[in-house]
């Protein structure tokens, strides 16, 4: 699974883009988990060069990490980082990204919500698999 | 006179915008303003989140908003982005019927196609 691929169709559930009662000025998404953010993929010479950034708002205070350090550290934050890029930003897509669980391995606490596989209907993951 | 009516059209705004005519007098001309602006500005916003509705009750059906309006086109329906939308919305059987003559068009489009490279691989 590429990172931005998945991404961007977690974004579009999590917007509810994909339903014909869209409504931008409200809440109306799907919940989406996301298991085994471990395994996430990144092409070419990303995972040795792609930079993961944080301040601490101190001078000097920049702190920069490479993909694979990131993944060795907390992999949920990568996903965490690309979805959230692909958000609105504002009130209500703080309010999206908290609708975003990711975890490490292939458990998840919420089995009693019955959570339904995401369907995918992007060619380029189709391709992909 | 003129203060009053100010006053009463600055109900809900922030800080002394509410309360002080000089600064209300401007808060509400700025407010007329985007009022004349944004009455426009609706019109083609609605029209957005029309096509933004039909675009996921077509995906939905696999078809994406461009063939679907192709398909209407070709076929003389003269259904609006609004009431396309709505049926979308609250419809969603009715819609599926006119999301298969959309694609009905697409089929009859693509056959003379198939028989072209017919002819060429029997000659």
């Amino acid at each position: 699974m590429r990172l931005g691929r998945l991404a961007s169709t977690i974004a579009i559930h999590i917007r509810g883009k994909d339903l014909p009662t869209y409504t931008p000025s409200v809440d109306m998404g799907a919940f989406v988990i996301v298991v085994n953010a471990e395994k996430i993929a990144v092409t070419g010479k990303k995972r040795y060069q792609k930079l993961y950034r944080r301040h601490s708002g101190r001078p000097g205070g920049m702190k920069v990490e490479t993909f694979d350090q990131l993944q060795q550290r907390i992999p949920e934050r990568i996903v965490e980082h690309a979805v959230r890029g692909m958000l609105p930003k504002g009130r209500l897509g703080r309010r999206l990204f908290t609708k975003l669980k990711v975890y490490k391995g292939p458990e998840h606490p919420h089995a009693a919500q019955k959570p339904v596989p995401l369907p995918i209907s992007d060619k380029r993951i189709m391709l992909d698999k | 006179m003129n203060k009053d009516k100010i006053f009463k059209l600055a109900k809900g705004f922030r800080g002394r915008a509410k309360n002080c005519i000089r600064v209300a007098r401007e808060r509400v001309e700025k407010a007329l303003q985007y009022a004349y602006r944004d009455r426009r500005n609706k019109k083609r916003d609605m029209r957005g989140l029309w096509i933004q509705r039909i675009n996921a009750g077509t995906r939905i059906h696999g078809v994406k908003y461009g063939q679907f309006m192709h398909g209407l086109n070709t076929e003389n329906i003269q259904l609006n982005r609004k009431v396309l939308s709505e049926i979308a919305m609250h419809e969603p059987y009715s819609f599926k019927a006119l999301v298969d003559v959309a694609k009905n068009v697409f089929q009859k489009q693509c056959k003379p196609k198939q028989l072209l490279v017919q002819e060429k691989t029997v000659v």
